[in-house]
């Protein structure tokens, strides 16, 4: 059967226990159903389709499930990862203070050039908020990384933030592909299989490229 | 979900006709035609686990949607493994399961009777 997509990325959360990663996974309901048989086993990974550009994305995402508790997230765990959530919570300065140590765990374990992303979830708990939206955008800045705000309850820049850190992905391989082949004859090609143009989006928002 | 209502499911080349979707979120699982109805009998086990009555945790289905490719689903929760499979989920609420991924052949089947149609 043909391929049904054009690209696949492995994707990783990753952050302190507590700090939502798994919320971070759902879309329709704020909690897990939790007495279900497969809250028991436990869910490995998840896979979602998402389109940029029009192109078919294929998004495989993994939760550390647990691991994290011992800090010591193998390098199995981040074999052929593309992109990595590092997630906080604002209203736990311990879990943005160790966002430092993730990343460190991150350059001695991942591949060097993958796409990071922080997110400070729980952002609609203002009333418990320790960190800053400040802080953690000067984090960011630091890393050179981009930084949203989320609400896995609330559902706020969650979708935006994978979209965002795929499109990342995305152009970054794009980029290395156009390297190690540059387009003959220089020209700009126009391909005429090229897409329709969509209006611009509410997703159009976080494009930077 | 009766046999001869399944039927009805599939198209002249015995794909889904129709997309398919978690019964209990508005999460789509499959496009039109990315699986194919097979007649297996595999021995699900129930979403709600019925903790007393431990000799009855699952049911045999015997009509499945075939997927060749994992990576065909729109959106999927795969479990930890047990034994040589991994249980399907409904990606956004987790519910399941919905159907298994076979570890040795990489195929996946979904139960025709678990899931929604639109």
């Amino acid at each position: 059967m043909a391929k049904t997509y054009d690209y696949l990325f492995k994707l990783l959360l990753i952050g302190d226990s507590g700090v939502g990663k798994t919320c971070v996974l759902f879309r329709f309901s704020e909690d897990a159903f939790n007495t279900t048989f497969i809250s028991t086993i436990g869910i490995d990974f998840k896979i979602r389709t998402i389109e940029l550009d029009g192109k078919k994305i294929k998004l495989q995402i993994w939760d550390t499930a647990g691991q994290e508790r011992f800090r010591t997230i193998t390098t199995a765990y981040y074999r052929g990862a593309m992109g990595i959530m590092l997630v906080y919570d604002v209203t736990n300065d311990k879990s943005f203070e160790n966002i430092k140590n993730w990343i460190r765990n991150i350059e001695e374990n991942a591949s060097a050039d993958v796409e990071k992303m922080l997110l400070g979830n729980k952002c609609e708990l203002t009333d418990k908020r320790q960190v800053t939206k400040e802080r953690g955008e000067q984090l960011a800045v630091e890393y050179g990384i981009k930084f949203m705000e989320t609400s896995a309850k609330s559902s706020i820049n969650v979708e935006e933030a994978f979209y965002t850190l795929a499109r990342d992905i995305k152009a970054k391989m794009e980029k290395k592909l156009e390297a190690s082949n540059p387009p003959k004859g220089g020209g700009h090609q126009l391909k005429a299989s090229e897409p329709q143009r969509k209006p611009p989006s509410w997703l159009a928002r976080c494009t930077i490229l | 979900m009766s046999t001869d209502i399944i039927e009805l499911k599939k198209d002249t080349e015995g794909k889904n006709k129709d997309k398919i979707y978690c019964t209990f979120c508005p999460s789509k699982m499959l496009n039109a035609g990315a699986a194919r109805l097979i007649n297996m009998d595999f021995a699900l086990p129930y979403i709600h686990s019925k903790a007393e009555d431990k000799a009855n945790q699952s049911e045999t289905i015997s009509a499945y949607w075939l997927i060749e490719d994992m990576y065909t689903f729109e959106n999927i929760g795969v479990s930890h493994t047990v034994g040589n499979i991994k249980y399907l989920a409904c990606a956004d609420c987790e519910r399941g399961p919905v159907g298994w991924h076979d570890l040795s052949t990489k195929k996946s089947y979904i139960a025709s009777c678990r899931v929604k149609y639109e």
